[in-house]
C-alpha cells in the first residue's frame, strides 16, 4: 500500500512538470510554425496574383502578430474600384519622383495623356515634367491640371546648336539632357538631404510603356536599382547580368557592352538621398558618345557592385522602349487644312 | 512518528502538485495570448508592421471614400450603361506593351467590358495572362484571318484591311451573349495602338444610335472630324476621299448595342475598298442625319490614332543567326 502511494506521489510530481515542459516547447515552436505557414501563404499570393476582387484574406491573415524575422511580404491588394484620381497619399511609402522631358510635336498630347493614365494608378507618385520650350505651354499646363496628379511643371529650352537638326536621329546629341538636369537641380533645391523624406528618382520618357509592377519594384531602391528594358539596343531586350549572389557583374547587350553602365534611361532608378548627397552629379552635356549618357550620371553616383537587380533578378520585362511613329500629315498641305485652334 | 512524517510528506506533495498545476494552467493561458515580441523586434519588422497598418488604413480610407463619393457624383455602378470595347490584336513584338498600356487606361473607366479578339487559331497564353492580371472585366476571343487576306511581311499597311474578321467575331459574340440584356449599352472599336483619353468614354456612354467625334492624327491630317451645324452632322472634315459615305476612322464612332442587335446582318465587309471599312458597317445601321455629335459638337480631340514603330531588331537577328539570340523564354 505505501508503495502504491509513493508511486502515486511520484507520478503526481512528475506529471505537471512534463506537461509544463512540453507546453513550453510548444509555445516556442508554434510561432515558428506559423511563420512558415504564413511565408508559404504570402508566396502563394505573389504567384497566384491579384484578381479584380481584392484579396482581403491577406489582411485577415496578418491580424496576429508573430515574432518573426526576415519576413518577405509583398502585399499588393487591388480592391474592386475604379477611380480617375490618384490613390490617396501614404505617409509610409517612398515617393517616386518621375522626371519626364517632353517637347512639342503632334503626338505630344496623346503621349502625355496615356502616360498620365498609367501614373494615375501609382500611389505616392510625383511627376516632374520638363518641357523643352522657352516657356511653359498652355497645352501641358492644362493637361497636368486636369489629370489631378501630383506634379511639378518646369521648362528649359535646349539651345539650337544642341538640338537635333530637323527630325533626323543624330545619336551624338543626347536629347532631353538639359531638361533632366534641370529636374535634378530642382530636386536638390527643394529637398533637404537631412530630412527623412524617402524618395526614388526615375527617368521616364514620354513614349515608353511602363507596367504598374515596375513602380513597386523600384520603390525599395536603396542606392541604384536596375532591370531589363525591352526593344533597346536593337534587341528584344537588354538586361544586366546578375550572378548567383544577386550582384550585377556585366551587361547583356550587343551595342558596346563595355560601357560603364550599358543600360537605357528607363532601366534604372536612383534613391533620392544619393542624388542629394552627391550634388555634383549631372548628365554630361557635351562630348558624350552615343549610349554613354546614362553612364555619365551613374558613374558619379554608384559602382557596379552597388547596383540592386530587380524584376526577379532581371529576368522579367516590366518596361518597353516603345516609340511612336511620326504621324503622316501630308494632307495638311502648306497652309494647313485643319483649324489650328483645335488642340491635338 | 512515521505516520506524521508521511502525513507531512503527503501535504508537501499535495501542495507541490497544486503549485505545479497552477503554473501549468498559467502557462497554457499565456499561450493563447499575443506574443509580446519586444525581444525579437527588429527595426525591419517594425517597419513591416507599420507598413501593413498603413496599408490597412489606406484600404479603409479608400473604401470610405468610395462609399461617400458614389451618391455624390456618379449614379450607382449598375445603372451606368456598359461600354463594350472590341479590340482586335495580333502577335508581334510590341503586342504586350500595347495591351498593357491600353489596360491601364481602361482600368479608369467604370462599367467597361473589354472584348479582345486575337488574330490566331487559338488563345495565346501571353494575352490570356495579361487579361487575367489586368483587373478588367473581359472576354477573350480568337479567330484567325484567312491567309489570302493577311498582310505579308513587307506589305504596306494599307494594302489589306486588318482586323475585319476579329471585329466581326466580337459583334457575333455580342449578338449571341447579350440578347436579353439592358440594351442601353454601347459598342466601341478600339485598336490596340491608339491613345484614348478618359473623357471619350464618358462622351460615348449615352449613345442612342451612333455617336461620332473627331480623331487626332489620322487621314494624313492633324485630325479628322465630322462637321456639326445646328446640332447635326452635315458633312465631314477630312483630307482623303471625303466622298465616302462615312469618312471616319474606327476610333471616331460608337454604336449602341440596341442597333447592333436590331441589325443582325450588319458587319464589316473585308472586300470593301481601302478606307471604306467603317462605312461598310455604318451604312447598314444609320443615316447621316441620325448621327449624334459628341465632344462639344465635335470640336475637341479626345482620341488619337497613334501608331507604334516597329522596333529595330537587326542586332537581334544577327545574334540569332549566330545562335546567341536573347532568351526566348523571357516574355517581351
Amino acid at each position: 500500500m505505501p508503495k502504491r502511494r509513493d508511486i502515486l506521489a511520484i507520478v503526481l510530481i512528475v506529471l505537471p512538470w512534463t506537461l509544463l515542459i512540453t507546453v513550453w516547447h510548444q509555445s516556442a515552436l508554434a510561432p515558428l510554425l506559423a511563420i512558415r505557414k504564413e511565408r508559404f501563404a504570402v508566396h502563394h499570393h505573389r504567384l497566384s496574383d491579384e484578381g479584380a476582387e481584392g484579396k482581403k484574406e491577406a489582411g485577415g491573415q496578418d491580424s496576429k502578430e508573430y515574432c518573426a524575422s526576415d519576413k518577405d511580404i509583398v502585399e499588393v491588394v487591388r480592391t474592386e474600384y475604379v477611380y480617375t484620381r490618384p490613390p490617396p497619399w501614404s505617409d509610409v511609402l517612398p515617393t517616386i519622383h518621375i522626371i519626364t522631358p517632353t517637347y512639342s510635336r503632334p503626338v505630344q498630347k496623346a503621349e502625355l495623356t496615356r502616360l498620365a493614365n498609367t501614373f494615375l494608378h501609382v500611389p505616392n507618385l510625383h511627376w516632374i515634367l520638363v518641357e523643352d520650350s522657352q516657356r511653359r505651354t498652355p497645352l501641358v499646363t492644362r493637361l497636368l491640371r486636369e489629370t489631378g496628379l501630383n506634379y511639378t511643371h518646369l521648362n528649359v529650352e535646349t539651345p539650337r546648336n544642341y538640338k537635333l537638326r530637323g527630325d533626323t536621329r543624330d545619336p551624338r546629341i543626347p536629347r532631353g539632357t538639359m531638361q533632366r538636369n534641370l529636374a535634378l537641380r530642382w530636386l536638390r533645391e527643394t529637398f533637404n538631404p537631412n530630412s527623412s523624406q524617402a524618395g526614388i528618382v526615375y527617368f521616364a520618357d514620354d513614349d515608353n510603356t511602363y507596367s504598374l509592377e515596375l513602380f513597386e519594384e523600384m520603390r525599395s531602391t536603396r542606392k541604384v536599382s536596375v532591370w531589363p528594358v525591352a526593344f533597346v539596343g536593337g534587341l528584344r531586350y537588354e538586361s544586366p547580368k546578375v550572378n548567383a549572389a544577386g550582384k550585377v557583374y556585366g551587361w547583356k547587350t550587343v551595342f558596346d557592352p563595355h560601357r560603364p553602365f550599358a543600360i537605357d534611361m528607363a532601366g534604372f532608378a536612383i534613391n533620392l538621398r544619393l542624388i542629394l548627397f552627391k550634388p555634383q552629379a549631372y548628365f554630361k552635356l557635351r562630348g558624350v558618345k552615343g549610349g554613354y549618357q546614362e553612364s555619365s550620371l551613374l558613374r558619379e553616383l554608384v559602382t557596379l557592385n552597388d547596383l540592386e537587380p530587380k524584376a526577379a533578378n532581371c529576368t522579367k520585362i516590366l518596361v518597353w522602349h516603345t516609340r511612336t511613329e511620326k504621324p503622316v500629315l501630308v494632307n495638311e498641305g502648306k497652309k494647313g487644312f485643319t483649324d489650328p485652334n483645335v488642340e491635338i | 512518528m512515521t505516520t506524521r512524517m508521511k502525513l507531512k510528506l503527503k501535504t508537501v506533495f499535495v501542495l507541490y502538485f497544486m503549485v505545479s498545476l497552477m503554473g501549468l494552467v498559467y502557462a497554457l493561458m499565456q499561450l493563447g495570448q499575443r506574443c509580446d515580441c519586444s525581444e525579437h523586434d527588429l527595426p525591419k519588422d517594425r517597419a513591416i508592421s507599420r507598413l501593413r497598418d498603413e496599408l490597412h488604413r489606406l484600404q479603409a480610407q479608400i473604401r470610405k471614400l468610395e462609399a461617400t463619393k458614389q451618391p455624390q457624383k456618379q449614379p450607382p455602378k449598375s445603372s451606368l450603361p456598359t461600354i463594350f470595347v472590341i479590340t482586335p490584336t495580333y502577335a508581334r513584338l510590341v503586342q504586350k506593351a500595347e495591351l498593357t498600356r491600353l489596360s491601364q487606361t481602361f482600368l479608369h473607366v467604370p462599367q467597361l467590358h473589354w472584348i479582345v479578339v486575337e488574330d490566331s487559331p487559338h488563345r495565346t497564353p501571353l494575352v490570356a495572362e495579361l487579361l487575367r492580371k489586368s483587373g478588367l472585366a473581359y472576354t477573350h476571343l480568337h479567330v484567325p484571318t484567312a491567309r489570302e487576306r493577311k498582310l505579308q511581311e513587307g506589305d504596306p499597311s494599307w494594302l489589306k484591311p486588318r482586323g475585319v474578321e476579329q471585329r466581326n467575331e466580337g459583334l457575333r459574340w455580342l449578338r449571341e451573349d447579350r440578347q436579353d440584356q439592358n440594351q442601353q449599352e454601347v459598342v466601341y472599336f478600339a485598336d490596340d495602338d491608339n491613345t484614348y483619353s478618359l473623357q471619350v468614354f464618358e462622351e460615348m456612354r449615352n449613345t442612342q444610335r451612333v455617336s461620332v467625334w473627331p480623331v487626332g492624327l489620322v487621314g494624313g491630317m492633324k485630325y479628322e472630324s465630322p462637321v456639326v451645324e445646328g446640332g447635326k452632322v452635315t458633312r465631314f472634315h477630312t483630307g482623303w476621299r471625303p466622298n465616302r459615305p462615312f469618312p471616319m476612322d474606327m476610333a471616331g464612332f460608337a454604336v449602341s448595342l440596341r442597333l447592333v442587335l436590331a441589325n443582325p446582318e450588319a458587319c464589316f465587309d473585308g472586300e470593301a475598298p481601302m478606307g471604306f471599312l467603317e462605312s461598310s458597317l455604318l451604312k447598314g445601321l444609320v443615316t447621316l442625319d441620325e448621327l449624334e455629335p459628341k465632344a462639344d459638337d465635335c470640336t475637341k480631340v479626345l482620341v488619337w490614332h497613334t501608331r507604334t514603330e516597329k522596333p529595330k531588331m537587326k542586332r537581334e537577328d544577327a545574334m540569332q543567326a549566330q545562335g546567341l539570340g536573347s532568351d526566348p523564354a523571357v516574355e517581351v
